[in-house]
């Protein structure tokens, strides 16, 4: 019985030694699989960054993986900033900006290729009174200056602001184009993502904030700026005071499967079927 | 025999692991972290209010406020919550009801972090914002979202606790004539208290490390809140948001951060063993 006993609580250990074990097993066959398809990741793009171009790569991505058998393609967000960080060491093949690469970025050897213009929205919750801010009194709400609805012509309600995080583009854009040298109101809620401002701002009693245009749903309300709301024919006329230029980021000019699939972001059908619903195609700017 | 030496071997190595793997973290955050104070004092670091780390001003001290303020209010709520469960389960509830309520509370504990902060967000946000205005982010939603993920440690710890406590006692005091509640009061929770006393500490660890959910609750805005309604952030929910794009300074800054929390985990650890090596002899 004995001798029975002692080979049953061996495996019974060994079974937990192979289950600790395991996660490492895992790891050094993950990095010996990884060397040996090296060859293979050239079909394989990763395009990381601002959660403005998301949707719109998201969605490009999927028609060309249809149209080219074999090719991979990865898209998420994390924002603009995340985006040209990757790309600059290594983890990503292309990058999302929503804001010009800086200078010391630039020197990294980062190449931008424009894809597309946006416009930024200024929203409010649906049950909001005011249809329109000048940029003077857009900027003192944001730098916390006008508190309360009913200095500017809204009913008696505290005005909550909701911003973005530091790696956003939008935010630098908006800082750039609205804000200039005044500060946000540090007080203001902030959120990692563009659907994240959209659902706050939709489900709070006077809240505003900022997001791209191709971000607006029937969760919020659009206020026009200074008079103009952020349409398409505005931004082309160059009314809207809030455009900015959408980026994809590459480590060098692009190439192979990199250059082919930035190709396809910036053929016709691509940016007037895709790009076209939410921003103005880059297409019709260079015309 | 030698089979028993080739085992003793293979656990010690199982053992190092763990141990080596806690000095290269260490190692790694201090590589990581220690250098930011070259450039910024410790006392800046840790007494500044500016934490605007995009244009260099690391002053982390709103972050340790909110770090210490959601442990607290989580804490608050989450010890009488789970020393009154513990009670329940142990004293009060037949072994049938014990037996269907443990397992749910256990349960609790399994629950993704991801998840609660899902919940906050969803129920306990617009709640909080009906009760008292502004946008429901904040102190409340981040200190109700974390009393309930310590809620199943502190419950569960306590609970083991009240059981260890000889039958004997409680006898002794029915049958001198207390009432279950006197007994419970009198007898059982002051014998009970350093038991309880180590649960609180474990709960405290679990709130102040805890990220996703607070990160999802607190509204992330980097000042000390003034009022229930403000936003605020904490060390952790900072070193989640920030890291994806943090690089030079501010990703020392955010190693800084996690040497902090490390020492203030291993102070946790240190006083636990305190406890439990006073109540052993």
């Amino acid at each position: 019985m004995d001798m029975k006993i002692l080979p049953r609580n061996l495996n019974k250990s060994l079974c937990i030694l192979l289950v600790t074990l395991s996660p490492l097993s895992l790891v050094t066959g993950c990095r010996k699989a990884e060397s040996e398809s090296d060859k293979r990741l050239s079909s394989r793009v990763t395009i990381v960054g601002s959660s403005t171009l998301l949707p719109i790569i998201q969605a490009a991505s999927e028609e060309y993986v249809k149209d080219y058998k074999g090719a991979k393609v990865d898209v998420q967000g994390g924002g603009s900033s995340v985006g040209i960080e990757s790309v600059i060491n290594g983890t990503a093949n292309i990058g999302m900006s929503s804001r010009e690469p800086k200078p010391e970025e630039m020197k990294k050897g980062i190449v931008k290729t424009a894809v597309a213009v946006d416009a930024i929205a200024i929203i409010v919750d649906r049950d909001n009174h005011v249809d329109t801010l000048t940029s003077e009194q857009a900027r003192k709400i944001f730098s916390g200056e006008i508190t309360n609805w009913n200095m500017i012509g809204g009913r008696d309600q505290e005005i909550i602001l909701v911003n973005r995080d530091e790696a956003s583009g939008t935010r630098e854009a908006f800082t750039k184009l609205l804000m200039g040298n005044e500060d946000f109101l540090k007080k203001a809620i902030i959120q990692p993502g563009s659907g994240q401002v959209r659902s706050i701002v939709g489900g709070t009693p006077g809240g505003i904030g900022y997001l791209s245009r191709g971000y607006v749903n029937k969760e919020v309300k659009v206020v026009a700026l200074d008079g103009v709301k952020p349409s398409i024919s505005a931004i082309k006329k160059g009314n809207y005071p809030l455009s900015r230029t959408l980026y994809l980021i590459t480590k060098g000019k692009p190439k192979g499967l990199i250059k082919d699939f930035i190709d396809y972001v910036l053929s016709p059908k691509v940016q007037h079927e895709i790009v076209g619903t939410a921003y103005e195609p880059i297409i019709e700017v260079n015309e | 025999m030698k089979k028993e030496k080739i085992l003793r071997y293979i656990f010690l190595l199982a053992a190092s692991v763990a141990i080596l793997t806690i000095f290269l973290i260490l190692i790694f955050i201090a590589a990581k972290g220690v250098p930011l104070f070259f450039k910024v004092p410790l006392g800046k670091f840790l007494f500044g209010m500016d934490w605007s780390p995009t244009k260099g001003h690391f002053g982390a001290f709103p972050l340790l406020v909110g770090s210490f303020l959601v442990t607290a209010g989580a804490v608050a709520i989450g010890a009488p919550l789970g020393v009154a469960v513990a009670i329940f389960l142990s004293e009060i509830a037949s072994p049938k009801v014990a037996n269907l309520i443990r397992p749910t509370v256990e349960l609790l504990a399994g629950i993704p972090s991801v998840i609660y902060g899902f919940f906050g967000i969803m129920i306990i946000i617009p709640l909080v914002r009906n009760l008292i205005g502004g946008a429901g982010f904040g102190l409340i939603s981040a200190s109700l979202v974390l009393a309930i993920m310590i809620l199943p440690t502190i419950a569960a710890l306590t609970e083991d606790t009240l059981r260890s406590i000889p039958k004997a006692h409680k006898w002794g005091s029915l049958a001198l004539g207390a009432t279950q509640w006197q007994t419970i009061k009198r007898v059982i929770l002051p014998s009970a208290s350093e038991g309880i006393f180590s649960a609180i500490i474990l709960g405290v660890g679990r709130a102040i490390g805890e990220t996703m959910a607070v990160l999802m609750v607190v509204g992330n805005a980097p000042i000390i809140p003034t009022s229930l309604k403000d936003p605020f952030s904490t060390m952790t929910s900072v070193i989640a948001l920030d890291m994806s794009y943090a690089s030079g300074q501010h990703q020392q800054a955010l190693f800084a951060l996690a040497l902090i929390l490390f020492i203030i985990s291993m102070f946790l650890v240190a006083m636990l063993r305190l406890v439990s090596h006073k109540r052993s002899s």
